[in-house]
């Protein structure tokens, strides 16, 4: 059809009618000729923003539904993305060549299963010394205790620190800097001195954000007994809106002399090489099976191993959910979105029947009636699609600051935003766009 | 080359052309054309049979009194409609045979449409409303700013290009609205009571331009009620209960 117009325009640019209106004698132009889809669409493109603009409101309104789902899906992702970047850098650290060995599980689920773990031996000292002594294929075994207190340095203080009983072993597992001063020494965990190496934020809660080094040497207290900081730890920000660097560690030693009430701890074993990983697990599994007399037969261990995998698997899981609540609440308001679209549209075409009688008149096609409906469709959810894509990224640049994670826009998912909206528009206006297309030119014409 | 004598008869099959109607060399040639609404029971007849031409460069009038079919007779003239049976030719073309889409080119190469209450957008500038008929002809912007300008200038509008119909009198609107209908060069100028919503002064000047347009060599056909009117055209066809009354020469 587009061949048809183009030849029949040039046939008649090379011998003009003898007849007709004489307005103008026919010019010969050498001007660049593009196929005349083209300056309908870009005429439609101008009637759907002109159309727009006189009704702001009514846009505005019909804007929201896809607004709100592409927000919507644009926040999650931006934010999960930054997430898992926090997740993958934080677990990485320690890599998956650790494993603990506790009373407990890391989660619970469920009142049941909190009794039932709680009526399980506490893991001491003596199990995970006899871990490093009998596991040969376990390369470091440290110890972690930990407690919750209120810790003080002059007249200020500040609650709910977390206090951590550390071997020296620690430090290595962990794969901790200190920045200013030093760990403790062998010498002094033996002997169970007040000695504490503390995070950032005890220094800034406690000394004013003094710089680190400063603060090596002072002393803070914990429940009535005064420690002296040996060491600060480099900062390491937050992970799902908990600070990572509000601790007092002290000696294991020290530790269980303070806090003698809570007894049971967290073995910390490492091997080499992550390929070790089950051998070691196994081995150390034996063992304490073995402590807690535990026969061959009997499927409770009586106590806890695990890696960082639980960790992951449980925020893997959480975020599945979190992308397929999103999705749902994303495609209802799409949906709703959609609907609002195509009621605006088909109040559009009766609003201006007449306009597209005028247009038929003057030789629009049923292909031209349609595409300016449909462009004015997709213009309006596109729109919608962009405003969503900013509302995303603003809401989640406002909740990646509040929570400490790296920001992470990605290109793919605006541009997933905005084509999934401009789908929407095709959807939601094929319809009236066709209701359009279908008048006929004179019952048009005569419309108010 | 083949000898007639060879060709085998056959009969005579709606659609084929007879040797003395082989495209018409009329502008318009219209053959036994009848336009039946189905209305319930009886089928209404809005045109009976109506057959006429009209050549290139006429000015006619088409008059009759409501319910006589003129304004059928009006859109089929303009391609906006197509006949129940019989056969029509615009620069011969057949057009009693086109598509919807067909017609809409038809509509925009051969006819410019001159209505009673004008069919402006309100929207658009006088300039815009002038193009509308070259966005579908596929005619490059530039191009379309100087033809729609020429056409503007030629209604002497040149200097109300830029306001919107609300901005112009009714006169005003008229010749934009005759502005649209030249810009594309048609063949015909249709014009369906164009002095319909004027005043008798405004009238008088609207006419005196389809005159001038008339001797630049434009076809015309005006569809009117009023005698006055129709009695500046050049030859008056009345139209009555479907069928042609009267076809005379008045000039």
């Amino acid at each position: 059809m587009e061949t048809e117009l183009l030849t029949e325009t040039a046939l008649e640019r090379r011998a003009p009618r003898r007849t007709g209106p004489r307005l103008e004698p026919p010019r010969r132009r050498r001007r660049l000729r593009l196929p005349p889809a083209f300056y309908t669409t870009w005429e439609s493109l101008r009637i759907a923003l002109s159309s727009l603009r006189a009704n702001k409101l009514r846009t505005a309104l019909t804007l929201v539904g896809v607004v709100v789902g592409v927000a919507a899906v644009i926040a999650v992702v931006t934010i999960i993305k930054g997430l898992d970047q926090t997740v993958a850098s934080t677990f990485s650290s320690q890599g998956s060549t650790v494993f603990t060995i506790s009373k407990r599980p890391s989660v619970i689920t469920s009142r049941e299963d909190f009794i039932r773990f709680n009526r399980r031996k506490d893991v001491t000292q003596d199990d995970a010394e006899s871990i490093a002594r009998l596991c040969n294929l376990c390369w470091r075994t440290g110890i972690a205790a930990n407690a919750q207190a209120t810790v003080k340095a002059g007249d200020r203080s500040s609650e709910g620190v977390r206090i951590r009983g550390l071997t020296l072993s620690m430090f290595a597992i962990e794969d901790a800097v200190v920045e200013a001063g030093r760990q403790w020494t062998d010498v002094e965990e033996a002997a169970g001195r007040d000695v504490a190496v503390i995070g950032p934020d005890v220094v800034d809660n406690l000394f004013d954000g003094a710089p680190f080094d400063r603060v090596v040497g002072r002393q803070v207290r914990v429940e009535g007994r005064s420690y002296e900081v040996v060491g600060v730890t480099e900062r390491l920000g937050k992970i799902f809106g908990f600070s990572r660097d509000n601790f007092v560690e002290i000696p294991y030693p020290t530790f269980k002399k303070a806090f003698t009430a809570r007894t049971s701890l967290i073995a910390f074993i490492q091997v080499p090489e992550e390929a070790q990983l089950t051998a070691a697990e196994d081995q150390a599994r034996a063992i304490m099976r073995n402590r807690r007399g535990k026969t061959f037969r009997e499927e409770e261990d009586g106590f806890t191993l695990e890696t960082q995998d639980v960790f992951i698997d449980l925020y893997k899981s959480a975020t599945a959910n979190i992308y397929v609540v999103t999705i749902g609440v994303a495609a209802i308001s799409l949906v709703v979105g959609g609907i609002v679209v195509m009621n605006i549209m088909l109040v559009s075409v009766t609003e201006r029947t007449r306009e597209i009688g005028i247009r038929k008149a003057v030789g629009a096609s049923r292909r031209d009636i349609l595409l300016q409906f449909l462009i004015e469709a997709v213009v309006i959810t596109s729109i919608g699609g962009l405003l969503g894509v900013g509302f995303g990224f603003a809401l989640a640049f406002v909740l990646a600051k509040a929570m400490g994670f790296p920001l992470l826009f990605s290109a793919g998912s605006a541009i997933l935003g905005v084509s999934v909206s401009s789908a929407v528009g095709i959807a939601s206006g094929l319809w009236p766009a066709w209701k359009a297309s279908k008048l006929d030119p004179i019952e048009a014409l005569r419309a108010e | 080359m083949e000898s007639p004598a060879t060709i085998e008869p056959r009969a005579l099959e709606h659609g084929d052309l007879l040797a003395h109607d082989a495209v018409p060399a009329a502008l318009i040639s219209m053959r036994d054309i009848w336009k039946t609404y189905e209305m319930g029971e009886e089928p209404l007849h809005a045109l009976r049979g109506v057959s006429f031409d009209v050549q290139r460069g006429e000015y006619l009038a088409i008059i009759g009194p409501s319910g006589s079919g003129k304004s059928t007779l009006m859109n089929l003239i303009g391609c906006l409609d197509t006949p129940s049976q019989g056969r029509y030719w615009i620069n011969g073309k057949l057009v009693s045979e086109m598509d919807d889409d067909e017609l809409a080119h038809i509509r925009n190469k051969e006819i410019g449409f001159v209505f009673q209450t004008f069919n402006l957008l309100a929207r658009a500038t006088a300039l815009h409303n002038v193009e509308l008929p070259l966005i579908y002809a596929g005619i490059s912007s530039a191009d379309r700013h100087e033809r729609a300008k020429n056409a503007l200038s030629s209604v002497e509008l040149s200097d109300r290009m830029m306001h919107r119909p609300n901005e112009l009198s009714g006169g005003q609107r008229q010749r934009v609205a005759i502005a649209r209908a030249l810009v594309n060069h048609p063949s015909l100028l249709l014009a369906d009571e164009p002095t319909g919503a004027l005043d008798s002064h405004t009238s008088i000047e609207i006419m005196n331009l389809f005159e001038r347009l008339h001797a630049e060599g434009n076809t015309i056909i005006v569809v009117t009620h009023e005698p006055d009117i129709a009695s500046r055209a050049h030859r008056v066809i009345a139209i009555r209960d479907g069928q042609i009354e009267k076809d005379e020469k008045i000039r």
